[in-house]
């Protein structure tokens, strides 16, 4: 038909609603403050109001609200300090990597982990969350980062031990260790 | 630092899958032997346990931020407050208005040209009103011409020198046409004069009339010429029984008139006109003609595509 009907606000609130807390989690664990993802969280929703007409029933809501997200992420990130250069953490995890494995406490505290979050730099942060937190697949994280699928895996595995790594930080801080592995032969400092 | 001691090549192969295998991203046989190599190897399954505690624990940790209440409301209140966009948000409904405005347009324009084109026929028809009227009012009611030919010379001399030559025009021009009477004119109660030629041929009378046009002008618009010849542009129009063909020259309007066909009245009026403005051309035109008073202006104006400018 040549004319559409004039979309109406229910029908917005009621196919992108239900997304919002999961919108404002990932904004606020990557914006600098609370204040900060509020702003984001509702000018992700204005902005997707505004162009609803071209959202096409039936697909994907919640990946057409991340995608918006990000976008609009990427303009506030501007005024943010900048993060820690991505290059320095994109080589590929070699073997000794691998086996050094840190430890993870046991009892693991939300602050513990939101703490340790905080310190992973945002280019890794944001994949871990959209595929750990939000389980999206790597091609939908390709897709709403709109990066090349390689980096997405190559972000995701160095962002989890960049996590990993800042959490055994936090517990060593706090002298918690892990389980002791009985494969590990030995520790060193 | 921890360093693990692996005992097989399995295992590290197994770990660098594991990224993999933790977000669901792998192929069925893959994460077949996988799960094989789990059940036998308690380093990697800790290692997964280890993995698996740690992303719930973040799931665990993300949850607790959660949003106002507050914050959905004021959402809420500004999805209100603004609008999706002119026209609702469709583009198709602003293409449908534009395209609907541009037809409008177009409809305007063709009307527009219509009316002009209307309104060029008419004045067409008032300028040749001029050239039937004459004809009307001294060869038809006022018969003011013998049954005999008047001599030449007698014409010349009531023509006088200025047109006398035009004489010569008509008689060549219009063969199987005798000019019976060749004066000027002037109509009671009118300050305008006019030459006027009065032949007989085809069984009919026929006059060949000219006046000052001073501004006059037939109209331009390609439309509305009825023909050329030689570089000069005919109008035609039919009036009060009459078919009259009108040409401009050299600052005069020229009329054929007559009850002929309108295709004869044209034909005869192309092979006359481009010689009457030679002639009209080597005595200088209007600038030397005689005492002829021009045509009173008409009042309307017109514009027709293609001719910008006609006034009369």
């Amino acid at each position: 038909m040549f004319f559409s009907p004039k979309p109406r606000v229910e029908d917005f609130e009621a196919a992108a609603m239900p997304h919002f807390p999961d919108l404002y989690r990932t904004a606020r664990l990557l914006a600098q403050n609370s204040a900060e993802a509020e702003d984001l969280v509702q000018e992700v929703y204005l902005e997707a109001w505004k162009s609803f007409h071209r959202f096409q029933t039936g697909t994907n809501c919640r990946a057409w609200l991340f995608k918006i997200l990000f976008h609009r992420l990427h303009h506030f990130r501007r005024r943010w300090a900048k993060a820690a250069s991505v290059e320095s953490f994109e080589s590929p995890a070699d073997e000794a990597s691998i086996i050094a494995e840190p430890p993870v406490p046991q009892e693991i505290r939300d602050e513990d982990v939101l703490n340790a979050l905080a310190k992973v730099p945002i280019e890794f942060r944001e994949v871990v969350l959209l595929a750990d937190v939000q389980e999206f697949s790597y091609k939908e994280i390709a897709e709403t980062m709109k990066l090349p699928l390689g980096t997405v895996m190559s972000r995701l595995s160095r962002g989890r031990k960049l996590l990993r790594q800042e959490l055994a930080g936090v517990a060593n801080s706090f002298g918690i260790t892990s389980a002791k592995d009985p494969l590990r032969a030995g520790e060193s400092a | 630092m921890n360093v693990l001691n692996f005992n097989s090549e399995q295992c590290l192969r197994v770990r660098r899958q594991l990224d993999a295998y933790l977000s669901n991203e792998l192929l069925v046989e893959t994460t077949s032997d996988i799960l094989r190599h789990l059940e036998s190897c308690p380093a990697c399954s800790r290692e997964l346990e280890t993995r698996t505690r740690l992303r719930d624990a973040l799931r665990k940790a993300a949850a607790s931020q959660a949003p106002s209440e507050v914050l959905r409301q004021s959402i809420h209140r500004r999805l209100r407050e603004s609008e999706p966009g002119f026209f609702g948000g469709s583009r198709r409904l602003a293409w449908a208005v534009a395209f609907a405005v541009i037809i409008v347009l177009l409809g305007g324009i063709v009307v527009q040209q219509w009316l002009s084109l209307q309104r060029g026929k008419r004045i067409v028809a008032s300028v040749l009103a001029i050239g039937v009227s004459d004809h009307l009012q001294c060869t038809i009611k006022g018969h003011n011409y013998p049954n005999v030919a008047n001599p030449t010379d007698q014409l010349r001399r009531q023509l006088g020198p200025q047109f006398a030559r035009l004489l010569d025009v008509v008689q060549q021009k219009l063969p199987g046409f005798e000019v019976l009477e060749a004066h000027i004119c002037s109509i009671p109660g009118s300050p305008r004069k006019y030459v006027h030629f009065i032949t007989r041929g085809r069984g009919t009378i026929l006059s060949v009339i000219l006046t000052r046009s001073e501004g006059a002008q037939f109209p331009n618009g390609r439309l509305l010429r009825a023909g050329d010849s030689g570089s000069v542009n005919l109008y035609a129009a039919h009036l009060d029984g009459m078919n009259a063909a009108g040409f401009e020259s050299s600052g005069y309007l020229g009329f054929v008139v007559s009850d002929l066909s309108p295709a004869i009245t044209m034909q005869l009026a192309s092979a006359l006109a481009p010689p009457m403005k030679a002639a009209l051309d080597a005595s200088g035109g209007a600038e030397a003609g005689l005492d002829l008073y021009a045509v009173p202006p008409a009042r309307e104006k017109a514009w027709v595509l293609f001719a910008p400018r006609f006034r009369l």
